[in-house]
């Protein structure tokens, strides 16, 4: 029952993920040609986003935003849009949270954000000088200003006042009247009045700052050099990643790098490791030895076998059978079986996982750097070589996207596949069962992912090299050889993509199919078979999906096996001799 | 500099005309350098301090009143949130929460209260600190006072 279930899931999941896709060619339009989208296919970015339960802001959806809710705030309070941005401010920019405290205590609200009503010092009516709270010299009314409270100081020391607190950083949005223990809040009017135009200018970055910074459910995209900002509306699906549109994808939650199938703390704790500190502590393990007193670890580097602990220790013993140095007799040389040391076992251990440690770790960076090749070479694809293939090819955009797709494809796998390391690593050993599962599914996946790399690296070479020969005008264009490679590459990108959609799964569920399967391997390849390479369906929606945009032609199927592309009329596959699925008539 | 020198000018004639107003402080200006003053404050009666006169060093930054002056005592003083050897000291109101509006006279009258009413818990002489932290306020008081006794009180005989 729970595994038909099971199924029916992950088929909703399938189309879903096709949808995805439709999206996904949006996306890349997006990147190539941002002005272009705004104004076109702006409906269908956000469609995708609201499902996705994030939004991408640009500096100016930002500051529409913004404006937005402080005029949606000034309107319904009937205050002055100064006063809401100081009141959204103080209440990190949540709308809902403004409302409920202004009308459960207004008098309280106004006191806290230093809103006064009416001034609480008066000057001398008739007074025709004031004298200024700073620098204490009289002036004129005219040359003096107050904030809400009616504290008189003269514009030059506003402005001094002003300017000193813009440039010690962000808590200039928070100022209040220079009297001491007044509580008034000096207001963007009053920074608008005195401030120089620089100011001005640091103030209004402050404060879109904030918008971002103080508010739960908008973060800055940490990409090094990016402005955009991520707002995300926590859904029902606990999916964190999240990717801007600059393409870094990261994790919303704790704003490393995007890391699914691994959830946050296991990046948290992968990432502790590998800044070696914990590392040490091994090291420490293996090559030191506790003093069988005090238990501080000691390195013998020289000198004979009579120890004696630093002060305040001072515990005297012998380096090999770190017995007391009173009852040696000068030798250990007597074997004695029980007394296999249990310091041995520990430092074994120690080494043991080190070495452990090592082989994941080289995985996993190894990875990484496979990765950023990736996105270089994708780079490079889009501004030279893909158009160069279009040249020789003869071929409009729409239908050389494949190539980016296939790289798009490429570079996300190598980051999960990244992770799956990670993961790996902390798969408890006793687990025998979802080991060997886990290993299996990432060595599929590994293979897979290399087969389309391969493909998208290497045999797209051939098309490039042939670029300096001037084609002929009875060249039939796209050549056949192009046609094929485009049905291989596209193809391969569907499987890979779909077997790493539902590894991911896998791997969040904790691969908790192991615990209903109790047979062992058998069942553990016909379950991977299950969730990775049945994509058949998947993959004739797939095609389908490709037909409409004219890519491929019926002339071809796919082998379930090894997913090479072969011609209609071979009933076999030309590489891995798998039967084709059907027969000829149907 | 010009606006900082003016307004010192200002407190120095304030200072003048009101020296008998607040008989607990004397505020001096140096006599070459109008950014250097000395105070001599009183200790507050009815605290381990009483008794005591202790001198204080305000040394003004260039762009006072925008930026607070730095004072330090020079007499020697047991207390939680001042420095045992150089004299530093913790008050808000000398670096984050300084206002233009204060003006060194009422910074003394701040340290004053500050003398009164010590902040154990961030302390800048721990062990003053630890002593009222723990509760040990006699503690506290006798070793106060026998600082108090010692360099801030002139010598008998």
């Amino acid at each position: 029952m729970d595994s038909e279930d099971d199924r029916s899931i992950h088929d909703d999941n399938d189309i879903e993920s096709l949808d995805d896709d439709f999206y996904m060619d949006n996306y890349s339009d997006y990147d190539e040609d941002a002005a272009d989208v705004a104004e076109g296919d702006s409906n269908p970015v956000e469609s995708r986003r609201t499902e996705q339960s994030f939004t991408v802001l640009k500096e100016s959806d930002i500051r529409q935003r913004q404006e937005d809710d402080i005029s949606r705030l000034a309107d319904f309070l009937s205050i002055s849009h100064v006063a809401a941005s100081l009141l959204l401010r103080h209440y990190n920019w949540s709308v809902n949270k403004v409302n409920d405290a202004w009308f459960a205590d207004e008098g309280e609200v106004r006191r806290t954000v230093g809103l006064l009503e009416k001034p609480v010092y008066e000057n001398p009516a008739d007074a025709d000088e004031i004298t200024c709270g700073i620098c204490f010299d009289a002036y004129p009314l005219s040359e003096i200003e107050t904030a809400s409270c009616g504290h008189p100081f003269c514009f030059s020391c506003w402005g001094g006042y002003i300017g000193t607190s813009i440039s010690d950083g962000p808590g200039c949005l928070m100022l209040r009247c220079p009297e001491p223990g007044c509580k008034a809040a000096v207001d963007q009017n009053m920074i608008n009045l005195v401030a120089s135009g620089e100011d001005k200018e640091k103030y209004d970055r402050y404060l879109l700052r904030s918008y971002i910074e103080d508010n739960k459910k908008t973060k800055w995209c940490p990409a090094p050099g990016c402005e955009h900002a991520v707002n995300f509306d926590a859904g029902i699906r606990k999916n964190y990643d999240v990717s801007c549109l600059c393409s870094y994808s990261f994790c919303w939650n704790c704003t490393e790098e995007a890391h699914r199938p691994v959830d946050c703390d296991t990046v948290s704790k992968w990432i502790l490791k590998n800044s070696a500190e914990s590392e040490n502590t091994n090291w420490i393990l293996a090559y030191t030895k506790p003093c069988p007193k005090c238990k501080k670890p000691i390195e013998k580097n020289q000198g004979c076998s009579h120890m004696t602990c630093k002060s305040p220790c001072h515990y005297q013993f012998c380096w090999l059978c770190l017995g007391p140095w009173k009852e040696h007799n000068g030798a250990c040389n007597r074997y004695e079986a029980d007394k296999q040391n249990e310091t041995e076992k520990i430092k074994e251990r120690a080494k043991k996982s080190i070495e452990r440690y090592t082989h994941y770790y080289e995985r996993w960076a190894s990875n990484q750097s496979s990765r950023e090749k990736a996105l270089a070479d994708l780079q490079k694809m889009q501004s030279v070589d893909i158009d160069m293939i279009r040249a020789s090819q003869d071929l409009p955009e729409s239908q050389v996207k494949f190539i980016t797709e296939a790289w798009l494809q490429i570079v996300e796998c190598r980051r999960v596949l990244k992770w799956t390391y990670a993961y790996g690593y902390y798969l408890p050993e006793n687990e025998h069962t979802k080991k060997q599962l886990f290993e299996y599914l990432q060595g599929e996946a590994e293979s897979g992912l290399e087969r389309l790399h391969q493909c998208a690296e290497q045999e797209i070479q051939v098309f490039l090299r042939d670029i300096n020969v001037a084609p002929s005008a009875d060249d039939v264009r796209p050549s056949k050889e192009f046609i094929d490679f485009r049905s291989k590459l596209a193809g391969l990108t569907i499987v890979t993509r779909d077997y790493f959609e539902n590894l991911v799964r896998a791997l969040e569920n904790g691969l908790c199919d192991v615990e209903a399967l109790e047979n062992g391997l058998s069942d553990v390849e016909e379950l991977a078979l299950e969730n990775g390479l049945s994509n058949v369906e998947a993959l004739e929606n797939g095609l389908s999906d490709v037909d409409d945009n004219g890519i491929i032609t019926d002339d071809h199927w796919f082998c379930e096996q090894c997913t090479f592309a072969n011609v209609v009329s071979a009933t076999a596959c030309r590489m891995c001799n798998q039967q084709r699925p059907w027969s000829q008539e149907s | 500099m010009q606006a900082s020198r003016a307004r010192l000018f200002k407190e120095y004639k304030e200072v003048q005309r009101e020296k008998t107003a607040d008989p607990d402080i004397q505020l001096v200006c140096d006599d070459s350098n109008i950014f250097k003053w000395t105070a001599l404050i009183k200790g507050p009666s009815e605290t381990p301090y009483e008794g005591g006169v202790f001198q204080l060093a305000f040394s003004v930054p260039e762009h006072y009143p925008l930026q607070p002056p730095q004072v330090r005592f020079l007499t020697k003083i047991f207390h939680p949130n001042v420095h045992f050897k150089t004299g530093e000291i913790c008050l808000d109101i000398l670096k984050t929460a300084w206002s233009p509006a204060w003006t060194l006279q009422s910074v003394c009258r701040a340290i004053i209260a500050l003398m009164a009413h010590p902040e154990p818990d961030s302390p800048l002489n721990c062990d003053s600190g630890n002593l009222l932290r723990s509760g040990d306020v006699r503690g506290y008081q006798s070793m106060a006072r026998m600082y108090t006794r010692l360099a801030a009180m002139p010598k008998k005989g």
